[in-house]
Formats: C-alpha cells, sequence, structure tokens
C-alpha cells in the first residue's frame, strides 16, 4: 500500500525572461529535455532593460514567493544597452527590497544566454532549493480582502 | 549672516524692474512662528519676506506648480520666475533643469546660504529639554551657530545644532552653488556624517526580522493622504502610477483606454499597498532625491521617511557614483550606467 | 450621576470594563494615538494634548471591506457581506470637540439613510472625555464654532481634571453602566469637588482662543464671496494633500473601488476608502472635465462645507474647532485666517460661474 505522503511546500516563482536570450534558453533547456522543477511560471518581456519595478513588486504583492529576472549577458543585449538600464535599476530593487526587511534570497537576477540552457535550469533548481526552507511569502502578499 | 532686509530688497528690485514676473518665497504665517511658502508679484510685497530657521519648505515645489498653470494654458511665460532657494532647493532646481521641466532662464535663483546652520525640527524643538514653549513661541531667528527664539515672556537661545533637522546636520552642499545671486556665504558645515541617521537606523536593526518587524509597524501606520507625494517637487506626474484613480484623461482618452488602465496599486491603505506606494516612490526617486526632508517633515503620523530615500540616494553615491542634484549637464541615474556597475549579485 | 475618581485608580476602573475593548491615548513613534489597553500591563494617564487623529477612525475606518465577489462558472457572482461584528468598545480620553464631531457624522450616516457598516462600529462605541483645562493646542478654536472645552455633546462620561482626581459626570445611560462598573472605586464629590471642577470649567471656558469673527453671519459672508478672488490667492501654497481632510473629526467623504484578487475565476472585493476634496482628481469626469481644477476651487469646497453648507443642511457648523488641519497643513493654509478673511472682505456680484 503506498504511503500518503505529506505534500511538500513548492515555492512559487514568477520568472521575467527576456525574449532574445533567456526566455530562448529556457526553450532549450526544455527541448534538452533537461529536468528541473516546475515551479517557475515564464513571463516573456522583450528586455530584461523593460522590467520595471512594478513587475517585481506586483508578482510579490500577488504572492509570489520568489522573483527572478534573466536577461542576456553584458553586451549581448539585443537592444545593446538595455541590460545595462536592468544591471542598475534593479539592483535598488534588490536593496530596498532587503532594506525593508524582505529575505534577500526571494528576488534574483541572472544573465542566461539562448545557448545556456543547463544553466537557466540550474537557477530555477537552486532558487526553489533557496526558497523552500523560508516558506510562503507574505510580506508583501496582499491580504484579501 | 544674512540679513533678511537685503533678500526683500533684491525682491523689490526684482518685480520694480520687471525683470522678473513674480518671486518665490517664505513669509511669516498666521499660526504662530513658523514660516510659510508665498507667491508676490508686487513689489511693496517684497517687506512681508522672511528668512528664518523657519522657512524649512522646499520652494521648488511652487516651480513645478506654475510651470503646470502655464501649459495647461499653453502659454509660455515672458519673463522669469524668481525663487528663494537654500543649498537643498538649488539642488531640487537643478535635477529639474536635468529633466529639462523648464529652461534656466526661465527661473532666477535668489540663493541663500544656510551658512554654519541649517533649519528648525520642530519636533527636536518640541522634545528640547530648555522647554521651549512652541505654544507661545512668537518669532525664531538665525543667530551665528544658534537659533534664537522669542515668546511673549522674552528670548530663549539654543545651539543650533541641537534642533537642527537631521537632513541638515547631514547635509554636505548647504551653499547653493546653482544661482543667480546669493546671500551669504559658502561655509564648511560638518555636523553630522552623510548618512548618519541611515546608518544608525541600520545598527539598531541589524537583523532581517528586526528590520522587517519596524517596517511592518511603518506600513500599517500609513494613512495615504500622499502629503510625502504631494510635498515633494520631484514628485510631478500628473499620472501618478502607484495612483489607481489619479488618470490624466483627455476628451479624447477612449473608453478602452480607461477600462484597461492597469491599477498598481489601489487607493486603500492595506498595508501591501503602501508599502508598494512607498517603494515604488523611493524607486522612483532614485538619483533624483536630494534630501530636502519635506516628506518626513509633513508625514501626520511620522513615518520616516529619510530612511526610504538616503538608502537609494547612498547606494547611488557609493555603488555608483552619482550626485543628485550636482550637474544640469549629466543625464538621470536611471538613464545612465557605468561598465562597471556593480554586478555580482547577478548570477 | 456624578462622582469622584482618584486618579491613581483609573486603571482600576479600566480593569472593570469586562466585556469591553477599551482603548486609550499612547504616545508611539512620537505620535499620540489610540491604542488597545491591556489591562493587565498597561497604565493610562491621560495626559496627551490631543491625539493626532480624531477618533472618527473607529466608526469610519480608512478601509472598509463591503462585500467580497466571486464569480461562479454558469451562475451569478456569489456576493459576501462583510458588515462588522457591532463590539463594545470604549475610547478613552477624547477631548469635546472631537466628541462633537460623531453627531455630525451621525448626520450623514445615520438619519436620512442609515450606513450599516458605520452603524455596525457607531452603535456600541462609548467615548469617555477629558474636558481640556486649558487649550490642547495653540490652534484651538471650538469656542467661536459653538462648542467649549467642557462640552458634552457626543461623549458618554465627561471627566474632569481636579489635580489628583477626576470628576466623572455621566452623560448617557451608556456613561452609566461604564461608570457603575467601578463600583466602590467612585465617591460622592464633596463641596469642595464641586466648587473646584466649577472653578476648572470656568477657567477653561474663559482661556483665550484663537476664533472665527461673526460666525453668526458666516454662512451667509460665505455664500457672499462665493466667487471671490480670495479663494484663489489663499489657496495658492496648498498642495493638494489629504492632511486637513484625513485628521479632520468630521470629513467624511470615500470613494468605493473594486479590487480584485484574481481574474479567472474573477473575485475580489468592494472597498470603501477615504477620500478628499483636496486631491485633484476628486471631481474629475470620465470625460477629462475638472469642475474643482483649481487649487481655489477646492479650499472654498472644503472651508464652505464646514462653515456654509452644513450649517445651510442642518443648522449647526460641521467644523468643531479642533485645529488639527491648521496644525498639520505642511504650508500653513489656516482655515482660521481663511475664513475670517474671506467672510469680512467686500460682497461680490455673485456672476453665477463658479
Amino acid at each position: 500500500m503506498p504511503e500518503q505522503q505529506q505534500t511538500q511546500y513548492e515555492p512559487k516563482i514568477v520568472a521575467f525572461l527576456c525574449k532574445w536570450c533567456s526566455s530562448a534558453g529556457s526553450d532549450l533547456a526544455g527541448v534538452s529535455r533537461i529536468q528541473y522543477p516546475a515551479n517557475a511560471t515564464p513571463i516573456t518581456v522583450m528586455c530584461s532593460g523593460s522590467v520595471s519595478p512594478q513587475y517585481i513588486l506586483s508578482a510579490f504583492r500577488k504572492g509570489a514567493d520568489g522573483v527572478l529576472v534573466s536577461g542576456c549577458h553584458i553586451g549581448d543585449c539585443h537592444y545593446l544597452e538595455g541590460n545595462y538600464f536592468a544591471r542598475r535599476k534593479l539592483y535598488l530593487v534588490n536593496e530596498l527590497l532587503q532594506f525593508i526587511g524582505v529575505e534577500p534570497e526571494r528576488f534574483r537576477m541572472s544573465w542566461v544566454s539562448a545557448a545556456e540552457g543547463t544553466k537557466y535550469s540550474k537557477i530555477v533548481r537552486d532558487f526553489v532549493e533557496d526558497l523552500r526552507p523560508l516558506g510562503p511569502q507574505d510580506k508583501l502578499k496582499a491580504q484579501r480582502p | 549672516m544674512i540679513n533678511p532686509q537685503d533678500l526683500r530688497t533684491r525682491a523689490r528690485d526684482l518685480l520694480a524692474k520687471g525683470e522678473v514676473r513674480a518671486v518665490i518665497g517664505y513669509r511669516r504665517g498666521s499660526r504662530g512662528m513658523a514660516a510659510e511658502p508665498v507667491v508676490i508679484t508686487r513689489p511693496d510685497d517684497a517687506n512681508s519676506l522672511v528668512w528664518d530657521p523657519t522657512c524649512v519648505h522646499n520652494l521648488a515645489l511652487y516651480l513645478v506648480e506654475d510651470c503646470k498653470q502655464f501649459a495647461k494654458v499653453h502659454q509660455h511665460p515672458e519673463k522669469p520666475i524668481a525663487i528663494v532657494a537654500k543649498g537643498c532647493d538649488a539642488r531640487a532646481i537643478v535635477v529639474l533643469l536635468q529633466e529639462n521641466y523648464f529652461k534656466r532662464e526661465d527661473v532666477y535663483i535668489i540663493g541663500v546660504s544656510c551658512e554654519t546652520v541649517g533649519v528648525l525640527d520642530e519636533r527636536k524643538l518640541a522634545h528640547h529639554p530648555a522647554g521651549v514653549d512652541l505654544e507661545r513661541l512668537e518669532s525664531a531667528a538665525f543667530a551665528g551657530d544658534d537659533f534664537v527664539f522669542t515668546t511673549a515672556s522674552g528670548e530663549q537661545r539654543l545651539s543650533a545644532r541641537e534642533v537642527m533637522a537631521d537632513r541638515c546636520l547631514e547635509c554636505r552642499n548647504p551653499f547653493p552653488k546653482t544661482n543667480n545671486v546669493v546671500f551669504g556665504e559658502e561655509k564648511a558645515r560638518t555636523l553630522a556624517a552623510p548618512f548618519a541617521a541611515l546608518v544608525r537606523f541600520e545598527k539598531e536593526t541589524s537583523t532581517q526580522p528586526v528590520r522587517w518587524s519596524f517596517w511592518n509597524h511603518q506600513f500599517e501606520r500609513c494613512i495615504r493622504c500622499f502629503a510625502c507625494r504631494s510635498v515633494c517637487p520631484m514628485c510631478y506626474c500628473d499620472e501618478c502610477v502607484v495612483d489607481s484613480i489619479a488618470f490624466a484623461v483627455m476628451p479624447d482618452t477612449t473608453a478602452e483606454e480607461k477600462a484597461n488602465r492597469v491599477r498598481w496599486i489601489e487607493r486603500s491603505a492595506s498595508r501591501s499597498d503602501n508599502i508598494g506606494y512607498h517603494m515604488t516612490r523611493a524607486l522612483h526617486l532614485a538619483g533624483r532625491c536630494i534630501d530636502c526632508g519635506e516628506c518626513e517633515r509633513v508625514c501626520p503620523v511620522h513615518i520616516p521617511l529619510r530612511l526610504l530615500n538616503t538608502k537609494l540616494e547612498r547606494d547611488a553615491r557609493e555603488k555608483f557614483g552619482y550626485e543628485p542634484g550636482a550637474s544640469v549637464e549629466i543625464a538621470s541615474f536611471v538613464s545612465s550606467f557605468r561598465d562597471d556597475d556593480p554586478n555580482d549579485f547577478i548570477r | 450621576m456624578e462622582r469622584i475618581l482618584d486618579k491613581g485608580q483609573l486603571g482600576d476602573w479600566i480593569a472593570a470594563l469586562d466585556g469591553w475593548e477599551v482603548f486609550a491615548p499612547v504616545l508611539q513613534d512620537d505620535v499620540w494615538s489610540y491604542q488597545p489597553v491591556r489591562r493587565a500591563t498597561d497604565s493610562v494617564r491621560l495626559n496627551h494634548p490631543n491625539t493626532t487623529q480624531p477618533p472618527k477612525n473607529f466608526a469610519f475606518p480608512q478601509r472598509e471591506v463591503f462585500f467580497t465577489f466571486e464569480q461562479i462558472k454558469g451562475e451569478a457572482p456569489r456576493l459576501t457581506p462583510l458588515v462588522p461584528k457591532s463590539e463594545q468598545r470604549v475610547i478613552f480620553g477624547v477631548r469635546p470637540c472631537d466628541g462633537r464631531g460623531l453627531p455630525r457624522m451621525d448626520r450623514v450616516f445615520t438619519e436620512q439613510f442609515e450606513d450599516t457598516y458605520y452603524q455596525a462600529r457607531r452603535e456600541q462605541l462609548a467615548y469617555v472625555g477629558l474636558a481640556c483645562n486649558q487649550p490642547p493646542g495653540r490652534n484651538c478654536f471650538c469656542k467661536s464654532v459653538g462648542g467649549s472645552p467642557v462640552s458634552r455633546e457626543g461623549l458618554d462620561v465627561l471627566m474632569t481634571d481636579l489635580g489628583d482626581r477626576y470628576l466623572l459626570l455621566a452623560v448617557t445611560a451608556t456613561g452609566e453602566t461604564l461608570m457603575r462598573k467601578a463600583g466602590s472605586l467612585l465617591a460622592e464629590p464633596t463641596g469642595v469637588d464641586r466648587g473646584e471642577a466649577g472653578r476648572v470649567h470656568l477657567a477653561a471656558i474663559t482661556h483665550p482662543q484663537r476664533a472665527v469673527s461673526n460666525t453668526t453671519s458666516v454662512p451667509a459672508r460665505l455664500k457672499a464671496n462665493f466667487t471671490s478672488p480670495l479663494w484663489e490667492e489663499l489657496a495658492k501654497p496648498c498642495i493638494s494633500c489629504g492632511i486637513c481632510t484625513f485628521l479632520c473629526p468630521t470629513c467624511h467623504c470615500f470613494d468605493i473601488n473594486d479590487e480584485t484578487a484574481g481574474s479567472v475565476p474573477l473575485r475580489g472585493s468592494r472597498i470603501r476608502t477615504w477620500d478628499t476634496c483636496q486631491f485633484p482628481d476628486f471631481t474629475m469626469h470620465s470625460s477629462g472635465h475638472n469642475p474643482r481644477g483649481s487649487l481655489g476651487t477646492r479650499l472654498r469646497q472644503r472651508v464652505c462645507h464646514k462653515f456654509q453648507y452644513f450649517h445651510e443642511n442642518f443648522g449647526m457648523f460641521q467644523c468643531t474647532g479642533c485645529g488639527r488641519c491648521v496644525t498639520g497643513c505642511p504650508v500653513g493654509i489656516d482655515i482660521i485666517t481663511v475664513v475670517n478673511q474671506v467672510a469680512s472682505a467686500a460682497d461680490l456680484p455673485l456672476t453665477g460661474k463658479g
């Protein structure tokens, strides 16, 4: 008789992936049949530089346990400079989230190219494992009603 | 030390000669000793201008309002407007110039140097052991390194550094470098280390749970009066992204645009919405906030808002080498980047 | 019913109020606010000037959830009303100006239309007031708007500070109930007590205050000066924040919004929040037209509501003279000065334009 297993807490990750590099990288992980946790909901954006702090705050406010923003490597941005702006802006978001007391593990950024399927899967896997002990995010999450 | 009469004379002359169409300055208010902002247009009204430790307001806010009035009627003022500006206020004007809000020739900056002292923090005065009776105060004046307070029963003199605003203690630029004329001398002021209040806070809330407990409490108390936003010269957007209701509606705005308007933050003061509001405002001010401290002063429930803004200001300075309000020529903080911007936090 | 309570026994009285949730002014974050009293550990001292926010929040909170809604496939949406439970709550240390605020809120929320949510919060709300031996602030002006530092209006009990003891006066049946819970803690007032109270009250009433002048003619004078250019002049420094409104014991404008939590299936809540006629978009029409797009029209709105419209509708000023809007305004706009200046300005012909 199979044992009734307690369902493990599965962190919900929202991943903003730039279309040209990171999103393609996640696709490569898929077609390469790399096994990795399915906790990240991907949202394709045109460029990591187009990720507004509102997207990140909104994801947390809707209950995301972790938020990932991933773009092209520095120098490789399809729009030349977008990821430079992302690096600057999202540094501040990262700092401010930690400043108000949100766990540093909850927000992260990565540079993942279209060829780095393996890297993408590792990033998600690591993210899930880092988030699991933190439990559900309830600091920014909107309490309804 | 500045003789306020020199200020009044200059204002009167500018108006009498028609060099400016108005002067934004300070005058005595009706509710006690505190100064209040005033816009004068007649030379004789210059007699009402004051310069004293209660001149805390950032008058650059009224430059923004003035611009909006002209924009509404699609006109451009023929003459510049003059403004009394402390060091911090002048830097706010620089930021507005950086962002092309108006042209340099549209504003005549009457700089006033705070010299070795800044302006008064009324809350500090209320707590000061000298027991100055705020309720019966009639006036306050600069006196070298002191403030002199006058009540019906006489004068009380206090060392300014004991009742100066924190942002004045930490100020590195009390002299308004950008100006058309300046009163007072450029003097060094090193009363507290820059970002002293921030450093103190970080020491007192050094663990993440303690830090969260502090901010959770603060964000729960916010009543979303929007005074912090309203008093900030840099929050000039007619349509505020974190205000679900302030929507710039034109006669040709379509129903679809109205229906599809994204509501990032709701108006109701839930903790989550309050966090979203304050974090977004702080991020939108990164590299633009010149720490006039007005947001913190006006908050009716005393949320220590300077902490949020100075945190990002320190990052801008130390990690990105960026100083807000330093120069009109350089690009804004978030529209520029360097090759050696911090990258270690990115996997 | 009048009794004497030793100051040292205030805590014992509060401890005896079983069945009541007690709130008292506490200095926290350098701000006086009403906080719940934990009977075992908190000591209540009533040495506050006045709280930053008025007690209207107890009956009329910043955020009130009306109902939640849920879209059910194939059915009509399910609405779940969330009317708050009516609870016995007693607020200590309410100043007479704030006490007078409650009946003014009641006129709006309980007369022509009974607001279920307001009613639920208000019906078992009790105020134990504290007379002002002297004005708690320099901008108090309760006397000139029909109030007084010893007014009982809106209060259930009026306490008067006699130095080492309080004189308690039951104003309503609820007040009497609250006082009876103190049992033997209370003593009959002596002739000395009554004399002292009379002296304290007289001193309070005769203490100089700022004042709105010629109040009997104010409503008509404001009406006559509807088009006065003074409004724009006086409103010039206004930054259109919500401080005056949100700190006022009688301001009650609100907005209602649906906040959605999820879209498939659609669910969310309908929420009432405070609003203020001072926000630039308060009267913004969906066409983009804004009848009160200027600072002067908005200042006029608030001031006239307090001193003219409410008077025309209910025969009383809506303003109770607490002075919070005067003290709290970041740029020094002073309702006393505004009313006095506009009311005393020369008549202007009504042009029919706003």
